[in-house]
């Protein structure tokens, strides 16, 4: 940094403006490196976004249905007979489902309140 | 449609077990009886079953798709049983016969009461097969109620 | 999910079999007690295990609906298995009829009866709510 007013008469009326930028922007680097807590690891690894995990649910709730549809194909041709495990799998699903499509409509609802706000 | 050929299945079964339970009661209500509108001592009644496909016309079987194994079943006759009568020494009695003996029907009151039982039996099982039917049939109908 | 899909036909095939299983149960039991009478029952769980397929073993893929299904078969054609009880017990008259198994058997077709078409209604009511959401 510049210490004082007189260096930079100095520096300035010498006429050396990009020399001075220079030293100012090593300056800067220099500082900011003293910013970073020691120790710790920097990763490459960004956050999840919203639609990954939206993406993610999607998924699940898809792997239910088949896990649901599955399980009464086989109640229906006498390979299951597990009627409890049949009707669990299907609430699931349902449930499932059901809940997917409250994000949904909530999702769409905040999108709509979004587009409606003056800038 | 199958569920009605079902009821119609039941349904003989049901008749043929009260034609039983007619000659069963019958048969314990004439068990004594010596004298009869024909001569003779009363006969003991029986009931011969017999089975029959349950679909009638041969177009119901071209488009049935269980051919004829689904049978009803229906009494094909009811015979009089040619045991011979007991006899019994009474010559008191009004129908004696010239040497003191009258004649009873061979019928033996437990194996018919045993008989009566079974019908029964066979007549619950029949009623409950209706309701099978029935309920499955309601049951088809609430498809998509929700 | 469309209402043609493997688990709905699968579903309703399952309700036709069992229709005339029992049907064939009736007639047993009617004839409980008639000379010479076999009894008779309905095997359909093998063929529509094979129809539907579950794991995808045991078909090769058609890759049009005309073409012909090699050993999947589909659902079309299904023929259940009819035959003579061969464990019949026979009693003196010729009849081979167990009246209390077959009651027994009676109960379980119904209950699996009424449980299919409870599955079929949930999946029917799940597509309604989701084309009802369609805002």
């Amino acid at each position: 940094m510049i210490k004082n007013i007189s260096q930079l008469d100095q520096t300035l009326g010498t006429g050396d403006a990009r020399g001075w930028a220079k030293k100012v922007g090593n300056e800067l680097a220099d500082q900011m490196s003293h910013l970073e807590t020691p120790g710790v690891e920097r990763t490459g690894e960004t956050s999840k976004t919203f639609g990954d995990f939206l993406q993610d649910s999607i998924g699940k709730v898809n792997a239910l249905q088949n896990d649901a549809d599955v399980s009464m194909q086989k109640l229906a041709s006498g390979e299951s007979r597990d009627l409890h495990e049949t009707l669990l799998a299907v609430e699931k699903a349902e449930i499932a489902f059901k809940a997917m499509n409250q994000v949904r409509s909530k999702v769409i609802d905040a999108y709509k309140e979004i587009m409606r706000m003056q800038i | 449609m199958d569920l009605l050929t079902s009821l119609r299945i039941s349904a003989s079964g049901l008749a043929a077990q009260r034609k039983r339970m007619e000659s069963v009661s019958s048969n314990i209500a004439n068990a004594q009886t010596t004298r009869t509108a024909e001569g003779g001592p009363y006969r003991k009644k029986e009931v011969v079953f017999g089975s029959e496909p349950a679909r009638d016309s041969f177009a119901e079987i071209l488009e049935g798709e269980l051919d004829e194994k689904a049978q009803t079943v229906h009494v094909t006759e009811v015979v009089n049983s040619d045991k011979p009568p007991i006899l019994k020494y009474e010559p008191s009695h009004p129908d004696a016969n010239k040497d003191g003996y009258v004649a009873y029907p061979d019928i033996n009151v437990m194996q018919e009461m045993a008989d009566m039982i079974e019908a029964q039996r066979a007549y619950e099982a029949n009623v409950s097969a209706v309701n099978t039917t029935k309920s499955m049939a309601l049951k088809t109908l609430e498809i998509g109620k929700n | 999910m469309d209402v043609n899909d493997k688990t709905f036909r699968a579903l309703a095939t399952s309700l036709k079999f069992r229709e005339m299983r029992q049907e064939l149960m009736t007639g047993n039991v009617a004839n409980a007690q008639t000379p010479g009478y076999k009894s008779v029952k309905l095997d359909f769980e093998e063929a529509l295990a094979r129809a539907t397929d579950v794991d995808g073993n045991l078909s090769m893929n058609a890759s049009d609906e005309r073409h012909f299904n090699v050993g999947g078969g589909g659902f079309n054609n299904l023929e259940p298995e009819v035959y003579e009880d061969p464990n019949g017990i026979v009693s003196e008259n010729g009849n081979t009829v167990d009246v209390e198994a077959e009651m027994a058997r009676m109960a379980e077709n119904k209950i699996m009866y009424d449980t299919t078409v409870q599955l079929i209604n949930k999946k029917l009511g799940l597509m309604k709510y989701a084309l009802n959401s369609e805002k």
